[in-house]
């Protein structure tokens, strides 16, 4: 039996949505199977009005405890620090998530806009938006860097945009059943058990990037996303081509571009004009490059594998 | 105080997405006049200002976790018409598969999550089919809520398999799509759909076949259908007529009577060179004004388009704009004047009709007229249960959208079936500056983004949702928006739990969430809550 008060600040409802496709286990799973007693979602809540004032206020004093706290949006703090530019039952909505992180065991933020800000956050930031523990790289955010939740973790950050439904529910039921030591946090204090390898592991263009055969343009039936459109898989943090969503596929084995929206700083390079699906090059060499790999050896790589590559690799291979 | 006035204080109501608040006047237990403000402002058309030009693919399905796909559409479409490209016929039927798969999840996951779980609140308890609404409705564990809301992430399988992800992809583009299916992502699709049919629309829902259904085109087939077996009056569709009829959700939200659409589904082989003028003539599900109190049908023109920012928390001036002419200045000091300024939407308006209800409601109304192309998609039934029924309600409202369940799923057969997998799905086009503007309907209705393109970034950008049409404030000549209209005479039977102000809401599928504030209908003045006098 674990209680769970999940709300939302400034959000898409992209991560509740994301959310309700899970199947092992379904959001209903949760309760019937696991003893999740959710005691108000936004999007899901029976209660109303009052009735919800009066759940927020005995988490407040401690007549419900409050064992999981999960926040999905931005804390909106414009204008002028009062974040009145979001109000929720009556008040800015972060002086709820304030106090109610304060009496929570575990406080989760979920979805990039509650991790690091997100789209929200964006360049010129106009909502003076926070995440919940960062802002974009920067630790501290809107509860501050010493933070921690009463079980003695700091914010468990399941970053994405939107989170995958598996990256939720797993952890949901670790806590809840008693599992909540063995979660390792990674500097972001992202849960290490997804979030230590990286998108491309798994991608199913891994043998294209091995040989450096691009797609150049899309929806072409080969290639690689990352020398020419701007994929991100080969230095993201997520396991986008381990745990599929929903269940059938990924962005990068689509046909898309990874954006990199596992990580702090997504969407990248504040969408400047001629950054968007574009590689970002100077001289012909990608500037970022695949996380630990340094320009010379890139380019010793690159020259090795163009002079390996098969015949096949450039034509096509994901084929009708 | 008046002994027949009565005071009720909500805050918030849940199951619409997003931040409102709804001051209502209620006296002798009936709303007698109402304000809605919506609480959030993200400014999403400030972050996209000097952005790149396709920066809309990105942040724009993030407006929206439930409507990303529509986002993305309109994206795709605004910058294909001011970059002048051409679109090959398969990643017309891409799109327009993706904008289905989305609308198609949504209506269990509305329907069971968000909508039906009112008729388990105790304000029914008295109604004949209370025992078996809680037993198939409860959150979480009612059976039918389970089922539905679980089936509901089946649909998205689809979009995944086009574009990666559901919700938040960006495989549209300028040109096409990024994706370019194989045979194996066209038979999964075939099998999911059927999965879906077979395992909810026709045994839960409908409790008939989908042929079957789609026989009905009048009012009076819909009654002869509900009697003509046990399986259809007490399947999820009779039930719900049934039990609605029987609590009065067919007697109250009522609303303006004036309805927008802008038409979806681009016909393959007639938008592959698109224009913002000859969209209109392009769509397959046809666009409209239908004006309910004359009865009267058009195109809808997006040049007539209107922002009035006179009641929201914006200093854009006291003229009606079209939104290319939109400044987005939103005013620090948002408190409520209901005299002055009160929301975060603007009045959206038609230029000569004034504001309009969306939403699948007037979807199908639309498609009731004469007013489109012999080939344009036209059903006659919702308009003729309309006018049997005497206008719109909250029930009318609801069944609409779950009617299209038919329409969507025969035109998601329809793309499967369209697509030829040796064809490109992609033309790379060349990157001009302009101004475009792209349109569909998602599921809760008429969507659009204007983009003007100028140096190679954006200069504006402006998005007008579903919401912003229902949810708007009054209007400069004090004209009440659609959700405030039609909360005027809905009853509310226990002022300590208001469901029918969350009835009206939820049959817009409002994309916020509600706050109501009573107050005293003769003298405006807030009064102290729960207390009835």
């Amino acid at each position: 039996m674990a209680n769970i008060l999940w709300l939302q600040g400034g959000a898409c409802s992209g991560n509740t949505m994301s959310f309700l496709n899970a199947e092992e286990p379904s959001a209903c799973d949760l309760v019937t199977d696991f003893g999740m007693n959710i005691l108000w979602q936004p999007s899901l809540g029976v209660e109303l009005g009052d009735n919800v004032k009066k759940i927020l206020k005995d988490c407040l004093s401690g007549a419900i405890k409050l064992d999981i706290f999960v926040f999905e949006g931005t804390v909106v703090n414009a204008p002028n620090g009062t974040g009145e530019w979001n109000r929720f039952a009556g008040r800015p909505m972060k002086d709820w998530v304030r106090e109610l992180c304060d009496v929570a065991d575990f406080v989760v933020a979920l979805g990039d806009c509650a991790t690091w800000g997100g789209i929200p956050a964006t360049a010129p930031n106009p909502t003076d938006s926070q995440g919940l523990q960062f802002l974009k790289r920067d630790n501290g955010g809107f509860l501050g860097a010493d933070f921690k939740g009463k079980a003695g973790l700091p914010v468990i950050n399941i970053p994405g945009c939107p989170a995958h439904p598996d990256w939720v529910t797993q952890i949901l039921v670790a806590i809840a059943t008693g599992r909540a030591g063995d979660l390792a946090l990674d500097e972001f204090q992202r849960p290490k058990t997804f979030f230590q390898s990286f998108t491309q592991t798994g991608c199913t263009r891994n043998m294209h990037f091995a040989y450096k055969v691009s797609t150049t343009e899309f929806a072409q039936r080969k290639g690689c996303l990352f020398y020419d459109l701007g994929c991100r898989g080969p230095m993201t943090h997520s396991p986008c081509n381990r745990i599929l969503w929903n269940r059938v596929s990924s962005k990068t084995r689509a046909g898309m571009p990874c954006l990199g929206c596992t990580e702090p700083e997504f969407p990248f390079f504040d969408l400047a004009p001629g950054t968007v699906f574009k590689t970002q090059t100077v001289m012909g060499i990608p500037k970022d490059l695949p996380t630990g790999v340094d320009k010379k050896g890139y380019i010793k790589l690159t020259g090795a594998a163009k002079a390996a590559m098969p015949a096949w690799a450039e034509e096509d291979i994901f084929v009708v | 105080m008046s002994a027949n006035v009565q005071t009720l204080d909500i805050s918030p109501v849940g199951r619409v997405e997003g931040d409102l608040d709804v001051r209502v006047d209620i006296e002798d237990g009936v709303v007698t006049n109402a304000w809605t403000s919506a609480e959030l402002f993200r400014g999403f058309e400030i972050i996209l200002r000097d952005k790149d030009p396709q920066a809309g693919l990105v942040v724009t399905p993030r407006a929206c976790g439930i409507c990303g796909a529509s986002h993305l559409t309109c994206a795709a479409w605004a910058l294909d018409t001011a970059w002048g490209t051409e679109v090959p016929r398969n990643a017309i039927i891409a799109r327009n598969l993706g904008q289905l798969a989305e609308s198609l999840q949504s209506l269990p996951r509305h329907h069971y999550g968000l909508f039906m779980i009112d008729m388990t609140n105790k304000n029914y308890k008295n109604s004949p089919f209370y025992e078996e609404a809680v037993k198939r409705w409860a959150p979480f564990t009612g059976t039918n809520y389970e089922l539905g809301v679980t089936i509901s992430g089946r649909p998205v399988e689809i979009y995944a398999m086009l574009g990666g992800q559901w919700p938040h992809s960006s495989f549209m583009v300028p040109g096409g799509v990024m994706c370019s299916p194989t045979l194996t992502d066209v038979t999964r699709s075939w099998s999911i759909l059927e999965h879906f049919r077979t395992n909810w629309i026709e045994p839960m829902w409908l409790g008939c076949s989908l042929e079957r259904y789609e026989e009905i085109k009048s009012y009076d087939d819909f009654m002869a259908w509900l009697d003509e077996k046990p399986e259809h009056a007490n399947s999820d569709l009779g039930m719900m007529w049934r039990m609605g009829c029987d609590v009065g959700l067919d007697k109250f939200g009522k609303g303006l009577d004036k309805f927008v659409s802008w038409g979806y589904l681009p016909h393959q082989d007639k938008y592959n060179k698109p224009t913002i003028d000859g969209r209109n003539k392009a769509i397959q599900m046809p666009s409209g004004v239908f004006d309910g109190a004359n009865g009267t049908h058009k195109h809808m023109d997006q040049a007539m388009t209107r922002e009035d920012t006179t009641h929201a928390w914006y200093e854009e001036g006291a003229e009606a704009v079209h939104p290319f002419d939109r400044t987005t200045k939103p005013i620090s000091n948002n408190e409520h004047d209901f005299d002055k300024n009160y929301s975060w939407s603007t009045a959206t308006l038609h230029a000569e009709n004034g504001h309009l209800e969306a939403g699948p409601l007037a979807r199908e109304l639309i498609y009731g007229g004469n007013h489109m192309e012999d080939w344009q998609y036209s059903d006659p039934l919702i308009l003729d249960m309309y006018k049997n029924m005497g206008g719109a309600s909250v029930l009318l409202r609801h069944f609409a959208r779950m009617h299209e369940v038919k329409a969507i799923y025969r035109k998601m057969e329809q793309c499967l079936r369209d697509l030829k997998l040796d064809e490109p799905f992609y033309i790379k086009p060349k990157e001009q500056d302009g101004q475009g503007w792209g349109a569909t309907e998602a599921i809760r209705g008429a969507l659009c983004h204007w983009i003007e393109v100028e140096g190679g970034k954006i200069k504006n950008y402006q998005i007008i949702a579903p919401t912003t049409w229902n949810v708007g404030p009054r209007s400069s000549e004090e004209e009440r928006g659609p959700i405030e209209e039609a909360l005027i005479g809905t009853p509310i039977a226990d002022p300590t739990d208001p469901v029918e102000v969350g009835h009206v809401a939820r049959s817009f599928d409002s994309c916020l969430v509600c706050t109501v504030h009573a107050h005293d209908a003769k003298t405006g003045k807030e009064l102290s809550r729960f207390k009835t006098s």
